[in-house]
């Protein structure tokens, strides 16, 4: 007695089981994940950045650099460790708005991204970086500056290739007092004039920790809010008569800073700026005027000796028709760096390309500061801000020599 | 010697309750400097006002918190500059025509989204305004790019005893205290004003008295939004502007309102004045954004003590 293959409970059986399997061995051929094998035929970067907004215009110019730099790759072979997978992009828009930061990271891995890129905003970028730690998928930062950022908690899976803000501030304080004395003037006071937010808060406090070091002593500290004016600052720096104004802003309130010294017919000896976007872009330095030539300003920066760097920069600006300035070659830098070690990994595994970034290399970028390795803590351990000067109302590298378009002066 | 904020500073002694005590000492700076910031004040301040203006109309008359009163300022601004791009022509001659398309602006806004829900709690008309708002910014963000701008304008400063007097906010603050003054003359010498006046003080009773109540309602969000876009072309003759700036002058403007209170045009102005040189004052002498704390501090112990504001009472004030 047993069941022969025609009884119904038979039959019903070997549907039930047999569809059962068939569920099973589709399903483990079409999810083709980063878990199974790592070799995906497309390499996603997911790029979140502030694309409407107050600062959509320099987070589309951010985007599109990425964009840019995974073109580049794909016109190249794309990655050859993949067999020519293509890089692609998808992008999120942070609004600059802290509280989307986590919900544009999480909608990229969502979306398939195998490793992250942003914001541009401090605390956006905090908010997007501890979404990616989380979930486990490398972040590499284009531009934030705030230290909070890889210094409040450890994290494993970002990494930050630019300057942050005490390393930023550092550089200043070690570089501008030193060209302006061997030029024949002297820093002894400074006032800091900067938007009140994490990201000039943090550079800021910097500076005032670090200016004492070089004999230069904190007159006046000055904050300015988004929409504001900048009258009643100008008229502490008259008072306080600072020997130089270091202002760590945004492109519209550095516009108030000088048109406020402007209306009140005064000018520091010195103009400095840390991380000051305004300084390195050319429309907005035509808007500042001559009030603005001369300013010793530190940010990261476009390798202004590299033919490379040259080149890219015309390939940006022929592709977008926009204008490629310090963040934007930032972004590139991140994107150049992201590719690089997926084509170490040979793999979009998330574990391995974050393996890589902790012990990656990277010698060929177009950034001006020496090869970019990480510490354990994610950030740069060679990240360099050289010292700039507006000349001519152009922004000019000026220091260190190996980056230097053009020497100093006053 | 100590410093603070750049101020030298110095111990005295202070006796208190016979026990001595030590107090840092903050000497005043010069006097250019003071009056420069007596100037700052006034200046300020007088924005301020004309910024509350159209904001205390609307809420003296219709009882209506208008969340979209900084997004009918911004409007102003594109409108004066891209009509001034578009010519080459100076932005003054475009300020009235600014003024009489926010009010166009401001009736239709009215009739579309404020009229519906008039009987309505007042926490939906505090939802729809905010909804025009993140229309309009979010409009002319997408037209216009999110860049700041600048009317192509040429304004120097005015030196006056050691102190300097920003053109374009000495304009700024003649426009201020004109509008106050035309506001308050149309409110008392014509037909329409008392009509206003009457409604504000007694909506029902204006009714009876044969007032059309629904044509006031749509002219005064009208006038508001015209005096809205009048602050709004202004600002730019002395600062940069964006889609966002709104944002920055409307929370101060309900600041100014509830203090200067509700529906007073003169209170608008003085409320302004108060918070103008208590922001430039407390900018100067206290620290990073401390000042903040001092205005809202006011702000409450204004709604305790005196709830009807400095000089409150409607339109009629």
């Amino acid at each position: 007695m047993g069941d022969s293959p025609d009884t119904p409970i038979r039959r019903r059986s070997f549907i039930k089981y047999g569809g059962a399997a068939s569920v099973v061995a589709l399903a483990g051929c079409s999810a083709e994940t980063d878990d199974d094998n790592g070799e995906d035929e497309t390499v996603v970067i997911g790029s979140a950045h502030p694309l409407s907004g107050d600062f959509a215009d320099t987070g589309t110019r951010m985007n599109n650099a990425i964009n840019l730099a995974a073109m580049r790759k794909n016109d190249d072979g794309g990655i050859e460790s993949l067999d020519g997978a293509e890089v692609e992009v998808i992008d999120e828009d942070t609004e600059g708005e802290q509280e989307l930061g986590s919900e544009a990271a999480n909608n990229l891995i969502d979306d398939g991204a195998h490793v992250l890129t942003g914001c541009f905003n401090s605390p956006v970028t905090n908010a997007a970086a501890t979404a990616a730690e989380g979930s486990g998928v490398p972040f590499v930062i284009s531009v934030a500056v705030d230290d909070a950022i890889l210094g409040d908690s450890p994290r494993d899976y970002v990494y930050r290739p630019q300057p942050n803000a005490t390393q930023m501030a550092r550089d200043h304080v070690d570089t501008m007092p030193q060209v302006v004395r061997d030029l024949g003037e002297d820093v002894e006071t400074a006032g800091l004039f900067y938007i009140d937010d994490d990201f000039g808060q943090s550079v800021s406090g910097a500076l005032e920790d670090f200016l004492p070091d070089e004999g230069i002593e904190v007159v006046a500290s000055e904050p300015i809010d988004f929409g504001g004016t900048a009258d009643t600052q100008v008229t502490t720096f008259r008072d306080n008569d600072p020997d130089i104004v270091i202002s760590t802003t945004y492109n519209a309130s550095t516009q108030e800073l000088i048109s406020a010294m402007d209306n009140q017919d005064y000018r520091p000896p010195l103009l400095g700026g840390v991380a000051n976007e305004a300084y390195n872009d050319a429309s907005t330095l035509e808007a500042m005027g001559d009030t603005a030539e001369g300013t010793f300003m530190t940010n990261f920066a476009l390798n202004p000796v590299d033919e490379r760097a040259d080149e890219i920069r015309n390939a940006f600006e022929d592709e977008f028709d926009q204008s490629f300035d310090a963040n934007v070659a930032m972004s590139y830098v991140a994107a150049e760096v992201i590719i690089e070690a997926v084509e170490e990994a040979g793999s979009t595994d998330h574990e391995e390309i974050n393996n890589t970034l902790s012990e990656i290399t990277v010698e060929e970028h177009i950034s001006a500061m020496p090869e970019i390795t990480f510490d354990e803590t994610g950030e740069n351990e060679n990240a360099l801000g050289p010292l700039f000067q507006v000349q001519d109302l152009q922004d000019v590298v000026v220091f260190p020599e190996e980056f230097a378009a053009s020497e100093p002066r006053l | 010697m100590q410093t603070w904020n750049g101020q030298a500073t110095g111990e005295i002694a202070i006796l208190i309750d016979g026990t001595t005590a030590t107090a840092n000492q903050i000497s005043l700076p010069s006097p250019g400097i003071i009056l420069q910031l007596i100037v700052f004040g006034l200046l300020l301040g007088a924005i301020y006002g004309l910024v509350a203006l159209g904001l205390t109309m609307i809420f003296g008359v219709m009882d209506v918190i208008n969340f979209a009163h900084g997004a009918f300022m911004v409007v102003a601004m594109y409108v004066v500059w891209a009509l001034s791009s578009a010519t080459g022509l100076s932005p003054f001659l475009f300020i009235p025509l600014a003024v009489v398309v926010l009010f166009g602006l401001g009736v239709a806004v009215h009739l579309i989204t404020i009229k519906p829900i008039m009987e309505a709690p007042q926490e939906n008309q505090l939802i729809v305004t905010f909804g025009v708002l993140l229309i309009l910014v979010s409009s002319i963000e997408l037209y216009f790019s999110p860049d700041p701008q600048n009317y192509d304008i040429d304004l120097g400063s005015i030196a006056v005893g050691g102190a300097f007097i920003p053109e374009g906010q000495l304009i700024a603050m003649i426009i201020a205290v004109v509008a106050v003054v035309g506001t308050w003359l149309f409110l008392k010498k014509t037909m329409l004003g008392r009509a206003i006046r009457g409604t504000a003080d007694n909506r029902d009773g204006a009714q009876y008295v044969g007032i059309n109540i629904q044509r006031i309602d749509y002219l005064t969000f009208g006038i508001g939004a015209a005096l809205a876009g009048l602050a709004g072309a202004a600002i730019p003759l002395f600062q940069t502007f964006d889609p966002f700036i709104g944002d920055a002058w409307l929370i101060n403007a309900f600041v100014v309102v509830v203090l200067g209170g509700l529906g007073s045009f003169p209170g608008a102005l003085l409320g302004g004045m108060v918070i103008g040189f208590v922001e430039v004052f407390g900018r100067f002498f206290l620290p990073g954004s401390f000042y903040q704390v001092v205005i809202f501090g006011i702000f409450i112990l204004v709604l305790l003590i005196l709830p009807q504001g400095l000089l409150g009472g409607g339109p009629s004030e």
